[in-house]
């Protein structure tokens, strides 16, 4: 309702006090955006503290030498760091990337494949939660106990030589020869890690509708051509996921190996995180840990991305 | 007028409370100004985190501040599997402990990395004067000493007495030849191929295991694993190209499996003979049992008959930290601890305290009046190795060194280097490392 006895002069120190309604709402907007900044404040000051802070010191160190002892005490060295990770002479290249590639792959592969053929087994059985569950069990152990008892079926006379020796087989080093330390410990982490990927795997095939199967098995299709042709393209995605995953897993892993070999015998087993872990912690050589922690991201990344444009690019021709 | 001024204070709060607690959290903790009332409070971080070993140091420390008003001292321990990693923390967070006990592999690099004071003149006379040459050589850098020598670690030859007769071997052998024939003479094993008892225990159980061992050898053949300069490795000699040659014999011959676990092997009597440090005595007593009678000790044999003997030495120090408000202080609880005599036998806390835990101080007087009556007879090799024992060199980078001698040595145990490729590429690989500009 307007006042039409009020004079015209007093509104207008009124509309000085009291904001128009655009002022209101940009004061709104500005307010709301502050307390939407409020409650990001503790998502962003973690990430900030326990993410962003430890690349920018990561990324400073690599290019510095420090003893790891007094923070007053990091030298600038410029690329030293790198050059000196893949000078003549430096095991950083081989034997320990190319370990730690092989690692990664040989998981993956057997993983794979592992975790594949058992939850295509688990989809046509009974009680299919009781076995995942079975097969999840090592995923929810704590890696030294796995490598332990690992450790312990493969030393010289243990469970893994027992059973060779019963079929009238020789026995064998596994850990101590460096000819098959490396494929005994990918073994032992593939076996570790097909829990989880038969979970995925599973969920991935429960999403696969049932009347593609009965159109084929109607068109007169095996169960070969069934599974090569419908269930390995329609799984894709959960393929890719398990894939990156656990190459990624794979190229970092460090616990595994510490446990069963310490890198082995000789630098059998090295693999890119036991020796940064090494030059940092034991060598106190802050620098070169850093460097190498940057090279390995560089081949995560790089290693990643071809695993997504080969899956991607094979999505498009199917 | 309220509202705004109400706003501002939850503001001031807000930021308040959380730079309070980063403050707190931050700050040092309070280490007192040593008046009455407010005794200064130095912190000792060691690697005596359980057992034993913790009641001998905490019984020390609390005689200490029993008798101590002025001073006291707090007693912090890690395993030692942490100790270096916890040095690096506390010291880069500003929280160093006053007195520090490293391991004495570790003193090149503390010391490169400004961590360990140097000892004032009159502890380092008391030092040089007290301790074994092999003790005060663990100790110190370019002839400078860092710290009071605790407990000293010599190398000998453990023998399991009843498989030397079962396989009639006389007794333990003196020189390598006799260990060759006694290792191959004592050596059993299955139709499979799996070791039932092994010769000579060469194990690639650890760093110090295999390396130790080798070194062991490796001055008893007359040589040392690094130059006298301390700028390269002096590996790759006659000496070194021996020791090589022995090792490689053993496992090529089959009396040497360097996959078994020797600690558990030889308590379990599937090891004739194994070169190891005298801590292990104390371990093996309660896990062999009576038949600990059967093991005995001999000095590390020798390439010849009538070499001068000599083995590896190591140990821990404790050192003052320079980081620490009050080194005169630590200094002195360091003196009162490692220097100063007490007792009915006159000898100093801390070789008590290592005889106590089945281990040794480099001061051999002390050692004698401690072990002179009733202690284990096979101490006492390793009490002798004292006086011609070699210190483990403690070069800046010495740890990657040794790091890399065991992989090279494990590459040549297990086939993939030959001899000569061994000792050429770790003079390379080791050269390299102690040269690099810090």
């Amino acid at each position: 309702m307007v006042n039409t006895l009020a004079p015209e002069r007093a509104e207008r120190p009124a509309s000085r006090l009291r904001p128009s309604g655009p002022v209101l709402a940009a004061r709104a907007r500005r307010r709301q955006t502050v307390v939407g900044y409020l409650f990001l404040a503790p998502a962003l000051l973690f990430f900030a503290v326990f993410l962003v802070l430890p690349l920018g010191f990561a990324l400073l160190l690599s290019v510095s030498r420090w003893t790891g002892f007094d923070l007053g005490d990091i030298r600038p060295v410029g690329t030293d760091n790198f050059t000196a990770l893949f000078a003549a002479g430096s095991t950083f290249l081989t034997p320990v990337l190319t370990n730690t590639v092989l690692f990664a792959l040989g998981t993956v592969v057997i993983a794979l494949a592992g975790s594949v053929l058992v939850a295509t087994c688990i989809d046509r059985l009974r009680f299919q939660g009781l076995w995942r569950t079975l097969y999840f069990l090592p995923m929810v152990t704590t890696v030294v106990a796995v490598g332990n008892v690992w450790k312990y079926m493969y030393e010289p006379g243990g469970l893994v030589d027992g059973v060779l020796n019963a079929l009238g087989l020789g026995s064998v080093a596994f850990l101590q020869d460096p000819h098959t330390a490396l494929p005994a410990v990918v073994v032992v982490q593939a076996w570790a890690s097909v829990g989880s990927a038969v979970l995925v795997l599973t969920a991935g095939l429960k999403s696969i509708p049932r009347s593609y199967h009965e159109a084929a098995a109607l068109d007169g299709a095996g169960p070969v051509t069934v599974f090569l042709r419908i269930t390995l393209p329609l799984l894709r995605p959960s393929l890719l996921f398990v894939c990156v995953t656990q190459f990624l897993t794979g190229l970092q892993s460090f616990a595994l190996i510490t446990v069963m070999t310490k890198g082995g015998p000789g630098d059998a087993t090295a693999v890119a995180a036991l020796e940064m872990y090494r030059q940092a912690f034991s060598y106190g050589d802050w620098g070169t840990a850093s460097a190498a922690a940057f090279v390995l991201f560089v081949v995560v990344l790089v290693i990643t991305l071809v695993q997504l444009w080969v899956f991607r690019r094979k999505g498009e021709d199917a | 007028m309220t509202r705004p001024a109400r706003g501002l204070n939850r503001r001031h709060f807000a930021l308040a409370l959380p730079s309070t607690l980063l403050t707190a959290g931050c700050a040092a903790p309070h280490r007192g100004t040593g008046r009455p009332g407010d005794p200064i409070v130095l912190t000792l971080l060691s690697h005596y985190s359980s057992g034993a070993l913790k009641k001998a140091l905490q019984d020390p420390v609390d005689e200490w501040n029993a008798t101590h008003d002025r001073v006291k001292v707090r007693n912090v321990a890690v395993e030692f599997t942490d100790l270096l990693t916890t040095f690096m923390v506390r010291q880069a967070a500003g929280q160093g402990a006053d007195i520090i006990q490293p391991y004495c592999l570790w003193t090149g690099q503390l010391v490169r990395a400004g961590v360990l004071r140097p000892a004032p003149p009159e502890h380092a006379e008391e030092i040089r004067r007290g301790y074994s040459a092999a003790a005060v050589g663990a100790a110190s850098v370019e002839n400078r000493v860092y710290g009071y020598p605790t407990e000293a670690q010599t190398y000998a030859l453990y023998y399991n007495a009843r498989l030397l007769r079962a396989a009639g071997v006389g007794g333990p052998p003196r020189t390598w030849p006799e260990l060759e024939a006694a290792a191959h003479r004592t050596t059993r094993r299955d139709r499979y191929g799996n070791t039932l008892v092994q010769g000579f225990g060469l194990s690639v159980y650890d760093d110090s295991t295999t390396v130790g061992q080798t070194l062991a050898l490796l001055n008893a053949a007359g040589g040392t694993f690094v130059s006298p300069d301390g700028r390269g490795t002096a590996i790759d000699s006659p000496a070194g190209r021996s020791v090589f040659e022995l090792e490689h014999r053993l496992v090529t011959g089959g009396a040497s499996a360097p996959g078994v676990n020797v600690y558990q092997a030889f308590p379990s009597g599937r090891v004739a003979m194994v070169i190891s440090a005298g801590w292990w005595t104390g371990s093996l007593k309660p896990l062999m049992g009576a038949d600990y009678r059967e093991v005995g000790v001999v000095p590390v044999p020798v390439p010849r008959a009538g070499d001068r003997p000599a083995t590896l030495s190591t140990g821990f120090l404790l050192g003052v930290n320079t980081a620490s408000e009050h080194p005169r202080e630590a200094w002195e609880f360091l003196r009162w601890l490692n220097a100063e005599r007490t007792g009915a036998r006159g000898v100093t806390r801390m070789s008590a305290l290592q005889v106590s835990v089945g281990s040794l101080t480099g001061r051999a007087d002390d050692m004698r009046a401690l072990l002179g009556r009733g202690g284990d007879p096979n101490l006492r090799p390793f009490l002798d190795a004292l006086a011609y024992a070699v210190p483990e060199p403690n070069v800046p980078g010495a740890q990657r060194a040794k790091t890399l001698l065991r992989a090279n040595i494990e590459a040549l145990w297990t086939g993939q280097q030959s001899v000569g490729e061994a000792l050429r590429t770790t003079r390379r690989q080791v050269d390299q490392e102690v040269a690099r500009p810090w």
